[in-house]
Protein backbone atom coordinates (compact mmCIF):
# COMPACT_ATOMS: atom_id res chain seq x y z
CA UNK A 1 0.00 0.00 0.00
CA UNK A 2 1.55 3.49 -0.48
CA UNK A 3 0.80 6.30 1.75
CA UNK A 4 -0.73 9.14 -1.44
CA UNK A 5 -3.94 7.11 -1.09
CA UNK A 6 -6.28 8.33 1.59
CA UNK A 7 -6.08 6.17 4.81
CA UNK A 8 -8.54 6.03 8.18
CA UNK A 9 -5.69 4.88 10.68
CA UNK A 10 -6.00 3.31 13.85
CA UNK A 11 -4.68 5.54 16.25
CA UNK A 12 -1.80 3.95 18.95
CA UNK A 13 -0.85 5.42 21.97
CA UNK A 14 2.79 5.39 22.13
CA UNK A 15 4.41 5.97 25.88
CA UNK A 16 7.95 5.85 26.75
CA UNK A 17 8.11 1.67 26.62
CA UNK A 18 6.12 1.52 23.78
CA UNK A 19 8.61 4.16 21.95
CA UNK A 20 11.86 2.49 23.04
CA UNK A 21 10.53 -0.68 21.14
CA UNK A 22 9.80 1.53 18.08
CA UNK A 23 13.24 3.18 18.38
CA UNK A 24 14.91 -0.36 18.18
CA UNK A 25 12.82 -1.01 14.57
CA UNK A 26 13.68 2.20 13.65
CA UNK A 27 10.31 3.38 13.77
CA UNK A 28 10.52 5.80 16.10
CA UNK A 29 10.32 8.83 13.51
CA UNK A 30 6.88 7.86 12.71
CA UNK A 31 5.11 8.90 15.69
CA UNK A 32 3.78 11.97 16.77
CA UNK A 33 3.69 13.81 20.17
CA UNK A 34 0.23 14.14 21.27
CA UNK A 35 0.46 15.43 24.42
CA UNK A 36 3.27 16.08 27.14
CA UNK A 37 5.44 13.74 25.45
CA UNK A 38 2.53 11.14 24.81
CA UNK A 39 2.63 10.07 21.14
CA UNK A 40 0.14 8.15 18.78
CA UNK A 41 1.27 5.97 16.16
CA UNK A 42 -0.96 6.13 13.46
CA UNK A 43 -1.37 2.37 11.47
CA UNK A 44 -2.81 2.80 8.26
CA UNK A 45 -6.20 1.06 7.14
CA UNK A 46 -7.34 1.22 3.41
CA UNK A 47 -11.11 2.04 3.10
CA UNK A 48 -11.70 -1.71 2.55
CA UNK A 49 -9.49 -2.96 5.71
CA UNK A 50 -11.64 -0.29 7.84
CA UNK A 51 -14.81 -1.98 6.73
CA UNK A 52 -13.36 -5.18 8.17
CA UNK A 53 -12.18 -3.78 11.24
CA UNK A 54 -15.30 -2.58 12.10
CA UNK A 55 -17.40 -5.82 10.69
CA UNK A 56 -14.49 -7.62 12.97
CA UNK A 57 -14.74 -5.78 16.09
CA UNK A 58 -18.47 -4.44 16.72
CA UNK A 59 -16.98 -2.15 19.16
CA UNK A 60 -15.65 -0.08 16.91
CA UNK A 61 -16.27 2.96 15.57
CA UNK A 62 -15.13 5.12 12.91
CA UNK A 63 -15.08 8.76 13.92
CA UNK A 64 -15.47 10.70 10.76
CA UNK A 65 -16.45 14.61 12.41
CA UNK A 66 -13.28 14.79 14.30
CA UNK A 67 -10.35 11.90 14.35
CA UNK A 68 -11.36 10.45 11.35
CA UNK A 69 -9.90 7.84 12.79
CA UNK A 70 -10.99 3.98 14.16
CA UNK A 71 -11.82 4.44 17.49
CA UNK A 72 -13.22 2.01 20.60
CA UNK A 73 -10.82 -1.15 19.26
CA UNK A 74 -11.03 -3.23 22.29
CA UNK A 75 -7.60 -2.75 24.37
CA UNK A 76 -6.10 -6.22 23.51
CA UNK A 77 -6.39 -5.60 19.85
CA UNK A 78 -4.85 -2.49 19.88
CA UNK A 79 -1.71 -4.13 21.75
CA UNK A 80 -1.91 -7.06 19.01
CA UNK A 81 -1.41 -4.61 16.18
CA UNK A 82 1.12 -2.52 17.89
CA UNK A 83 3.36 -6.15 18.52
CA UNK A 84 2.68 -6.73 14.89
CA UNK A 85 4.18 -3.48 14.30
CA UNK A 86 7.31 -3.76 15.81
CA UNK A 87 7.40 -7.36 15.08
CA UNK A 88 7.40 -6.52 10.86
CA UNK A 89 9.07 -3.32 11.81
CA UNK A 90 6.52 -1.69 9.48
CA UNK A 91 3.07 0.28 9.94
CA UNK A 92 1.71 -1.92 6.83
CA UNK A 93 0.59 -4.50 8.63
CA UNK A 94 -3.41 -4.29 8.33
CA UNK A 95 -3.16 -6.92 5.92
CA UNK A 96 -1.92 -9.51 7.45
CA UNK A 97 -3.45 -8.52 10.89
CA UNK A 98 -6.66 -8.78 9.05
CA UNK A 99 -5.74 -12.38 7.43
CA UNK A 100 -5.82 -14.12 11.04
CA UNK A 101 -10.23 -13.57 11.42
CA UNK B 1 -18.25 23.21 66.12
CA UNK B 2 -20.45 25.49 64.34
CA UNK B 3 -24.12 23.51 63.28
CA UNK B 4 -24.93 26.73 61.23
CA UNK B 5 -26.04 25.80 57.57
CA UNK B 6 -27.62 27.54 54.83
CA UNK B 7 -30.13 30.80 55.19
CA UNK B 8 -28.48 31.09 58.76
CA UNK B 9 -30.24 27.60 59.81
CA UNK B 10 -28.72 24.87 62.15
CA UNK B 11 -28.35 21.84 60.63
CA UNK B 12 -30.89 19.27 61.97
CA UNK B 13 -31.20 15.60 61.20
CA UNK B 14 -34.51 14.13 60.83
CA UNK B 15 -33.68 10.98 61.61
CA UNK B 16 -35.93 8.40 63.65
CA UNK B 17 -34.59 5.07 65.39
CA UNK B 18 -35.76 2.59 62.96
CA UNK B 19 -37.54 0.45 66.24
CA UNK B 20 -39.02 3.52 67.91
CA UNK B 21 -40.10 4.17 63.90
CA UNK B 22 -41.98 0.68 63.67
CA UNK B 23 -44.95 1.18 65.33
CA UNK B 24 -45.62 4.74 63.88
CA UNK B 25 -45.22 3.70 60.65
CA UNK B 26 -46.74 0.02 60.24
CA UNK B 27 -50.38 1.25 59.29
CA UNK B 28 -49.25 3.89 56.64
CA UNK B 29 -49.16 4.11 52.75
CA UNK B 30 -46.44 2.36 51.52
CA UNK B 31 -45.40 4.52 48.07
CA UNK B 32 -42.41 2.75 46.20
CA UNK B 33 -40.21 5.81 45.12
CA UNK B 34 -37.38 5.78 42.26
CA UNK B 35 -33.93 5.58 43.44
CA UNK B 36 -32.90 9.52 42.97
CA UNK B 37 -36.19 10.32 44.96
CA UNK B 38 -34.15 7.80 47.25
CA UNK B 39 -31.31 9.67 47.49
CA UNK B 40 -32.71 12.99 47.59
CA UNK B 41 -34.90 11.92 50.63
CA UNK B 42 -31.30 10.33 52.17
CA UNK B 43 -29.82 13.93 51.74
CA UNK B 44 -32.97 16.02 52.85
CA UNK B 45 -32.91 13.83 56.41
CA UNK B 46 -28.93 14.57 57.26
CA UNK B 47 -29.44 18.27 56.46
CA UNK B 48 -27.32 18.57 53.18
CA UNK B 49 -30.23 20.87 52.19
CA UNK B 50 -31.01 22.50 54.53
CA UNK B 51 -32.95 25.26 55.55
CA UNK B 52 -34.89 22.28 53.83
CA UNK B 53 -36.91 19.90 55.53
CA UNK B 54 -38.70 18.16 52.53
CA UNK B 55 -39.54 18.48 49.43
CA UNK B 56 -40.83 21.68 48.66
CA UNK B 57 -44.25 23.16 48.02
CA UNK B 58 -45.77 25.35 45.64
CA UNK B 59 -44.69 28.73 47.44
CA UNK B 60 -41.48 26.99 47.13
CA UNK B 61 -41.30 25.84 43.65
CA UNK B 62 -42.55 29.29 42.53
CA UNK B 63 -39.95 31.30 44.65
CA UNK B 64 -36.94 29.09 43.06
CA UNK B 65 -38.47 29.10 39.36
CA UNK B 66 -39.56 32.66 39.57
CA UNK B 67 -36.66 34.94 41.63
CA UNK B 68 -34.08 31.56 43.17
CA UNK B 69 -35.29 32.61 46.40
CA UNK B 70 -37.43 29.54 48.56
CA UNK B 71 -40.86 31.66 50.16
CA UNK B 72 -38.40 32.59 53.14
CA UNK B 73 -36.14 34.33 51.02
CA UNK B 74 -32.99 32.32 51.50
CA UNK B 75 -31.21 31.62 48.20
CA UNK B 76 -32.04 28.69 46.41
CA UNK B 77 -31.86 27.70 42.86
CA UNK B 78 -33.13 24.10 42.24
CA UNK B 79 -36.45 22.34 43.05
CA UNK B 80 -36.02 20.09 44.90
CA UNK B 81 -39.49 17.90 44.91
CA UNK B 82 -41.43 14.83 45.42
CA UNK B 83 -43.74 14.20 41.41
CA UNK B 84 -46.53 11.32 41.40
CA UNK B 85 -49.42 11.10 39.09
CA UNK B 86 -52.66 12.23 39.88
CA UNK B 87 -53.77 8.66 39.04
CA UNK B 88 -51.82 7.34 41.87
CA UNK B 89 -52.91 9.85 44.16
CA UNK B 90 -56.45 9.18 43.61
CA UNK B 91 -55.99 5.08 43.78
CA UNK B 92 -54.40 5.59 47.03
CA UNK B 93 -56.77 7.84 48.34
CA UNK B 94 -53.80 10.34 49.41
CA UNK B 95 -54.97 13.41 50.56
CA UNK B 96 -53.41 17.00 52.35
CA UNK B 97 -52.36 15.78 55.92
CA UNK B 98 -51.92 12.27 55.56
CA UNK B 99 -48.37 10.86 55.90
CA UNK B 100 -46.48 8.53 53.33
CA UNK B 101 -44.29 5.74 53.94
CA UNK B 102 -41.47 6.02 51.17
CA UNK B 103 -40.15 2.68 49.64
CA UNK B 104 -36.70 2.05 48.92
CA UNK B 105 -35.65 -1.51 47.60
CA UNK B 106 -38.76 -2.99 48.93
CA UNK B 107 -37.60 -1.88 52.85
CA UNK B 108 -39.35 1.15 54.50
CA UNK B 109 -36.82 4.07 53.77
CA UNK B 110 -38.45 7.13 55.39
CA UNK B 111 -42.02 9.23 55.94
CA UNK B 112 -43.51 12.44 53.84
CA UNK B 113 -46.01 14.36 55.12
CA UNK B 114 -48.36 15.40 52.82
CA UNK B 115 -48.43 19.14 53.35
CA UNK B 116 -49.82 20.15 50.02
CA UNK B 117 -50.59 18.88 46.55
CA UNK B 118 -50.17 20.96 43.76
CA UNK B 119 -49.65 21.28 39.91
CA UNK B 120 -46.72 22.79 37.43
CA UNK B 121 -46.42 24.30 34.61
CA UNK B 122 -43.12 22.23 33.38
CA UNK B 123 -42.53 23.86 30.87
CA UNK B 124 -41.73 27.53 32.77
CA UNK B 125 -40.20 25.35 35.33
CA UNK B 126 -37.71 24.13 32.44
CA UNK B 127 -37.05 27.62 31.04
CA UNK B 128 -36.39 29.85 34.04
CA UNK B 129 -34.31 27.00 35.71
CA UNK B 130 -32.49 25.91 32.55
CA UNK B 131 -32.36 29.02 30.63
CA UNK B 132 -33.88 26.51 28.02
CA UNK B 133 -37.08 24.52 27.67
CA UNK B 134 -35.29 22.43 24.89
CA UNK B 135 -36.04 18.99 26.03
CA UNK B 136 -32.46 17.74 24.32
CA UNK B 137 -30.94 19.15 27.62
CA UNK B 138 -31.22 16.67 30.30
CA UNK B 139 -32.25 18.74 33.09
CA UNK B 140 -35.03 19.88 31.33
CA UNK B 141 -35.84 16.31 29.31
CA UNK B 142 -35.87 15.63 33.80
CA UNK B 143 -38.09 18.11 34.31
CA UNK B 144 -40.85 16.83 31.46
CA UNK B 145 -40.45 12.93 32.82
CA UNK B 146 -42.41 14.14 36.21
CA UNK B 147 -45.72 12.75 37.06
CA UNK B 148 -48.15 15.30 36.61
CA UNK B 149 -49.06 15.99 40.84
CA UNK B 150 -46.27 17.27 43.16
CA UNK B 151 -46.23 16.71 47.18
CA UNK B 152 -45.15 18.74 49.24
CA UNK B 153 -43.72 18.22 52.93
CA UNK B 154 -41.25 17.14 55.40
CA UNK B 155 -39.25 13.86 55.29
CA UNK B 156 -37.92 12.04 58.14
CA UNK B 157 -35.09 9.24 57.67
CA UNK B 158 -36.98 5.96 59.51
CA UNK B 159 -34.36 3.06 58.35
CA UNK B 160 -30.86 4.74 57.93
CA UNK B 161 -29.41 3.23 54.67
CA UNK B 162 -26.00 1.25 55.21
CA UNK B 163 -23.54 2.80 52.51
CA UNK B 164 -21.63 0.00 50.71
CA UNK B 165 -17.94 -0.42 50.46
CA UNK B 166 -15.64 1.45 48.83
CA UNK B 167 -18.36 4.09 49.32
CA UNK B 168 -18.53 3.83 53.36
CA UNK B 169 -15.26 5.21 53.73
CA UNK B 170 -16.66 8.66 52.20
CA UNK B 171 -19.92 9.10 53.04
CA UNK B 172 -20.04 12.47 55.53
CA UNK B 173 -23.27 13.48 57.02
CA UNK B 174 -23.42 17.56 57.01
CA UNK B 175 -22.44 16.80 61.22
CA UNK B 176 -19.78 14.39 60.32
CA UNK B 177 -17.96 17.04 58.13
CA UNK B 178 -17.86 19.28 60.28
CA UNK B 179 -16.66 17.48 62.99
CA UNK B 180 -14.08 15.88 60.77
CA UNK B 181 -13.03 19.81 59.23
CA UNK B 182 -12.88 20.30 63.08
CA UNK B 183 -10.57 17.48 64.01
CA UNK B 184 -8.11 18.12 61.02
CA UNK B 185 -8.15 21.60 62.25
CA UNK B 186 -8.77 23.63 59.27
CA UNK B 187 -9.97 27.08 59.99
CA UNK B 188 -10.65 27.17 56.10
CA UNK B 189 -11.63 24.27 53.08
CA UNK B 190 -12.59 24.27 49.41
CA UNK B 191 -14.66 21.91 47.77
CA UNK B 192 -13.76 20.39 44.65
CA UNK B 193 -16.70 19.24 42.77
CA UNK B 194 -16.46 15.68 40.43
CA UNK B 195 -17.86 13.56 38.35
CA UNK B 196 -14.39 12.57 37.19
CA UNK B 197 -10.74 10.93 37.61
CA UNK B 198 -8.36 13.15 38.36
CA UNK B 199 -5.65 13.96 35.40
CA UNK B 200 -3.30 16.67 37.09
CA UNK B 201 -5.10 19.10 35.41
CA UNK B 202 -7.72 18.59 37.92
CA UNK B 203 -5.21 18.27 40.41
CA UNK B 204 -3.81 21.81 39.64
CA UNK B 205 -7.55 23.14 40.01
CA UNK B 206 -7.29 21.65 43.42
CA UNK B 207 -3.62 23.18 44.32
CA UNK B 208 -4.81 26.52 42.98
CA UNK B 209 -7.83 26.50 45.17
CA UNK B 210 -6.03 25.30 48.12
CA UNK B 211 -3.59 28.13 47.73
CA UNK B 212 -6.22 31.12 47.15
CA UNK B 213 -8.48 29.71 49.83
CA UNK B 214 -5.11 29.75 52.47
CA UNK B 215 -4.38 33.52 51.33
CA UNK B 216 -3.32 35.14 54.00
CA UNK B 217 -3.42 32.27 56.69
CA UNK B 218 0.12 31.62 58.52
CA UNK B 219 1.51 28.80 57.36
CA UNK B 220 3.77 26.89 60.11
CA UNK B 221 0.72 25.21 60.50
CA UNK B 222 -1.84 23.11 58.38
CA UNK B 223 -5.34 25.29 58.56
CA UNK B 224 -6.37 24.84 55.59
CA UNK B 225 -8.08 21.73 53.63
CA UNK B 226 -9.15 19.98 50.23
CA UNK B 227 -12.13 18.58 50.41
CA UNK B 228 -12.86 16.85 47.02
CA UNK B 229 -16.78 16.77 47.17
CA UNK B 230 -17.81 13.39 44.33
CA UNK B 231 -21.14 13.66 42.57
CA UNK B 232 -23.00 10.32 42.97
CA UNK B 233 -26.28 10.00 40.89
CA UNK B 234 -27.84 8.20 37.96
CA UNK B 235 -24.81 7.24 36.02
CA UNK B 236 -25.01 7.38 31.82
CA UNK B 237 -23.49 4.97 29.45
CA UNK B 238 -19.65 6.55 28.73
CA UNK B 239 -19.63 8.17 32.35
CA UNK B 240 -16.83 7.11 35.02
CA UNK B 241 -17.46 4.24 37.24
CA UNK B 242 -18.37 5.88 40.83
CA UNK B 243 -15.58 3.48 42.41
CA UNK B 244 -12.86 4.75 40.51
CA UNK B 245 -14.00 8.31 40.91
CA UNK B 246 -13.57 8.30 45.02
CA UNK B 247 -11.27 5.40 44.59
CA UNK B 248 -8.65 7.62 42.35
CA UNK B 249 -9.11 11.27 44.10
CA UNK B 250 -8.33 9.26 47.49
CA UNK B 251 -4.99 7.88 46.11
CA UNK B 252 -3.65 11.23 45.56
CA UNK B 253 -3.79 11.38 49.02
CA UNK B 254 -2.81 8.08 49.86
CA UNK B 255 0.25 8.76 47.22
CA UNK B 256 1.30 11.78 48.43
CA UNK B 257 0.63 14.01 46.17
CA UNK B 258 -1.31 15.94 48.63
CA UNK B 259 -0.32 15.89 52.10
CA UNK B 260 -2.59 13.64 54.53
CA UNK B 261 -3.33 16.61 56.86
CA UNK B 262 -4.52 18.69 53.62
CA UNK B 263 -6.94 16.67 51.27
CA UNK B 264 -10.10 14.76 52.39
CA UNK B 265 -12.29 12.86 50.14
CA UNK B 266 -16.06 12.62 50.14
CA UNK B 267 -19.37 11.99 48.22
CA UNK B 268 -22.64 13.33 48.11
CA UNK B 269 -25.45 11.98 46.72
CA UNK B 270 -27.24 13.90 43.69
CA UNK B 271 -28.45 13.10 40.44
CA UNK B 272 -27.14 16.20 38.18
CA UNK B 273 -29.34 18.58 36.27
CA UNK B 274 -26.42 20.43 33.91
CA UNK B 275 -28.35 23.66 35.33
CA UNK B 276 -24.71 25.20 34.58
CA UNK B 277 -24.72 28.64 36.75
CA UNK B 278 -28.23 27.92 38.69
CA UNK B 279 -26.53 24.44 39.98
CA UNK B 280 -23.24 26.31 40.79
CA UNK B 281 -25.87 27.91 43.33
CA UNK B 282 -26.92 24.45 44.57
CA UNK B 283 -23.43 22.68 44.82
CA UNK B 284 -22.22 25.83 47.01
CA UNK B 285 -25.43 25.73 49.11
CA UNK B 286 -24.93 21.91 49.69
CA UNK B 287 -21.14 22.83 50.51
CA UNK B 288 -22.10 24.67 52.74
CA UNK B 289 -24.06 23.01 54.65
CA UNK B 290 -21.35 20.26 55.01
CA UNK B 291 -19.35 23.46 56.77
CA UNK B 292 -17.14 24.03 53.62
CA UNK B 293 -15.57 27.74 53.77
CA UNK B 294 -14.72 27.80 49.95
CA UNK B 295 -15.63 26.48 46.81
CA UNK B 296 -14.03 25.70 43.57
CA UNK B 297 -15.78 26.69 40.09
CA UNK B 298 -13.98 25.73 36.78
CA UNK B 299 -14.64 26.05 33.33
CA UNK B 300 -18.05 25.34 32.74
CA UNK B 301 -19.22 24.19 35.66
CA UNK B 302 -22.04 21.69 35.67
CA UNK B 303 -22.64 22.81 32.04
CA UNK B 304 -23.92 20.83 29.11
CA UNK B 305 -23.67 21.33 25.57
CA UNK B 306 -23.39 24.65 24.54
CA UNK B 307 -26.67 25.93 26.78
CA UNK B 308 -23.84 28.17 28.93
CA UNK B 309 -21.26 30.27 28.17
CA UNK B 310 -18.25 28.63 30.26
CA UNK B 311 -18.16 30.75 32.98
CA UNK B 312 -21.99 31.86 33.40
CA UNK B 313 -21.17 29.97 36.58
CA UNK B 314 -18.72 32.26 37.26
CA UNK B 315 -20.57 35.33 36.89
CA UNK B 316 -23.86 34.32 38.47
CA UNK B 317 -22.17 34.71 41.87
CA UNK B 318 -21.78 38.18 41.15
CA UNK B 319 -25.40 38.46 41.81
CA UNK B 320 -25.50 37.17 45.13
CA UNK B 321 -24.27 38.92 48.47
CA UNK B 322 -22.13 37.29 50.91
CA UNK B 323 -24.88 37.81 53.37
CA UNK B 324 -27.39 35.27 51.10
CA UNK B 325 -24.83 32.98 50.61
CA UNK B 326 -21.48 31.86 53.15
CA UNK B 327 -19.33 30.14 50.98
CA UNK B 328 -16.61 31.99 49.32
CA UNK B 329 -16.50 31.05 44.81
CA UNK B 330 -12.82 30.55 44.11
CA UNK B 331 -13.11 31.31 40.36
CA UNK B 332 -10.49 28.88 37.64
CA UNK B 333 -9.87 29.21 34.23
CA UNK B 334 -8.22 26.26 32.88
CA UNK B 335 -4.63 24.21 33.27
CA UNK B 336 -2.77 23.00 30.31
CA UNK B 337 0.19 21.61 29.28
CA UNK B 338 3.13 23.82 28.20
CA UNK B 339 5.62 22.23 25.75
CA UNK B 340 7.43 25.46 26.28
CA UNK B 341 7.28 25.80 29.91
CA UNK B 342 7.55 22.16 30.34
CA UNK B 343 5.43 21.85 32.95
CA UNK B 344 1.52 22.29 33.50
CA UNK B 345 0.48 25.41 34.26
CA UNK B 346 -2.73 28.16 33.93
CA UNK B 347 -4.15 29.89 31.54
CA UNK B 348 -4.18 33.10 33.73
CA UNK B 349 -0.22 32.80 33.56
CA UNK B 350 1.24 31.18 30.42
CA UNK B 351 1.51 32.90 27.56
CA UNK B 352 2.76 30.08 25.06
CA UNK B 353 -1.34 29.82 24.14
CA UNK B 354 0.26 28.72 20.40
CA UNK B 355 1.61 26.15 21.66
CA UNK B 356 -0.11 24.91 24.75
CA UNK B 357 -1.76 21.05 24.76
CA UNK B 358 -5.31 20.74 26.60
CA UNK B 359 -6.18 17.76 28.82
CA UNK B 360 -8.81 16.61 26.47
CA UNK B 361 -11.49 14.48 27.64
CA UNK B 362 -11.70 12.50 24.90
CA UNK B 363 -7.80 11.73 24.83
CA UNK B 364 -7.60 11.13 27.92
CA UNK B 365 -10.42 8.50 27.64
CA UNK B 366 -8.86 6.77 25.09
CA UNK B 367 -5.49 6.73 26.83
CA UNK B 368 -7.50 4.87 29.69
CA UNK B 369 -9.29 2.68 27.48
CA UNK B 370 -5.98 1.36 26.01
CA UNK B 371 -4.09 1.03 28.98
CA UNK B 372 -1.01 2.24 28.11
CA UNK B 373 0.40 4.22 31.03
CA UNK B 374 0.95 7.97 30.26
CA UNK B 375 3.58 10.38 31.64
CA UNK B 376 3.11 11.06 35.25
CA UNK B 377 2.91 14.81 34.48
CA UNK B 378 -0.04 14.42 33.19
CA UNK B 379 -1.54 11.52 34.68
CA UNK B 380 -0.39 9.87 38.35
CA UNK B 381 1.02 6.08 37.43
CA UNK B 382 -0.98 4.83 41.02
CA UNK B 383 -4.24 6.76 39.45
CA UNK B 384 -3.98 4.70 36.46
CA UNK B 385 -2.99 1.81 38.23
CA UNK B 386 -6.41 1.38 39.98
CA UNK B 387 -8.38 3.10 37.44
CA UNK B 388 -7.54 -0.43 35.69
CA UNK B 389 -7.79 -2.18 38.92
CA UNK B 390 -11.49 -0.88 39.31
CA UNK B 391 -12.44 -1.42 35.85
CA UNK B 392 -11.72 -4.88 36.98
CA UNK B 393 -12.83 -5.41 40.13
CA UNK B 394 -15.95 -2.87 40.04
CA UNK B 395 -16.66 -2.31 36.22
CA UNK B 396 -16.80 -5.40 34.64
CA UNK B 397 -13.39 -4.57 32.95
CA UNK B 398 -14.33 -1.18 31.94
CA UNK B 399 -13.86 2.31 33.79
CA UNK B 400 -16.57 3.78 31.92
CA UNK B 401 -19.86 2.56 32.94
CA UNK B 402 -21.73 0.39 30.34
CA UNK B 403 -24.80 -2.24 30.24
CA UNK B 404 -23.54 -4.32 32.29
CA UNK B 405 -22.62 -2.08 34.68
CA UNK B 406 -25.99 -0.21 35.01
CA UNK B 407 -27.83 -3.32 35.62
CA UNK B 408 -25.39 -5.08 38.26
CA UNK B 409 -23.41 -2.47 39.97
CA UNK B 410 -23.37 -2.58 43.37
CA UNK B 411 -25.69 0.07 44.79
CA UNK B 412 -24.37 2.94 46.73
CA UNK B 413 -26.21 1.85 49.77
CA UNK B 414 -28.45 -0.91 51.19
CA UNK B 415 -31.72 -0.23 52.95
CA UNK B 416 -31.67 -3.00 55.85
CA UNK B 417 -34.64 -4.88 56.38
CA UNK B 418 -37.48 -3.54 58.77
CA UNK B 419 -40.18 -5.49 59.60
CA UNK B 420 -43.40 -3.90 60.45
ZN1 LIG C 1 4.03 28.16 28.57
Amino acid sequence: MTHHEETFPINVWINEERFAKLQAVKLGDLTQEVFAGLKVLRVPCTAEQRDKVLAVFPTAKFDSATTKSVEQLPRDVKDKIFDLVVEKASVDIMEEFLAGY
Amino acid sequence: MSLIGHGGKEIVERVMDPQEAVDKIRSLTQIPIRNQIAREVIMLSYGFFTPLEGFMTKADVDGVVESMRLASGVVWSIPIVFDMSSEEIAAKGIKEGDTLLLMSQNQPLATLDVEEIFEYDLKNMAAKIYGTDDEKHPGCARTYRYAGRFIGGKVTLVNPPRMNEPYDAFFLTPRQMRAKIAEKGWERCVAHQTRNVPHSGHEWLMKHSWIACHADQPVEKTTTGVVVSAVMGEKRKGDYIDEAIVLTHDALRKYGYFREDVHLTSIIMWDMRYAGPKEAIFHAIVRTNLGITHHMFGRDHAGVGSYYDPYDAHRIFDTISKDDLRITPIRVLEWWFCPVCGEVTYMGLCGHTKERQNFSGTVVRSIIQDGVKPPRIIFRPEVFDIILETAGKYGFGSAYVNDQYLAQRQPLFTVPPLEL
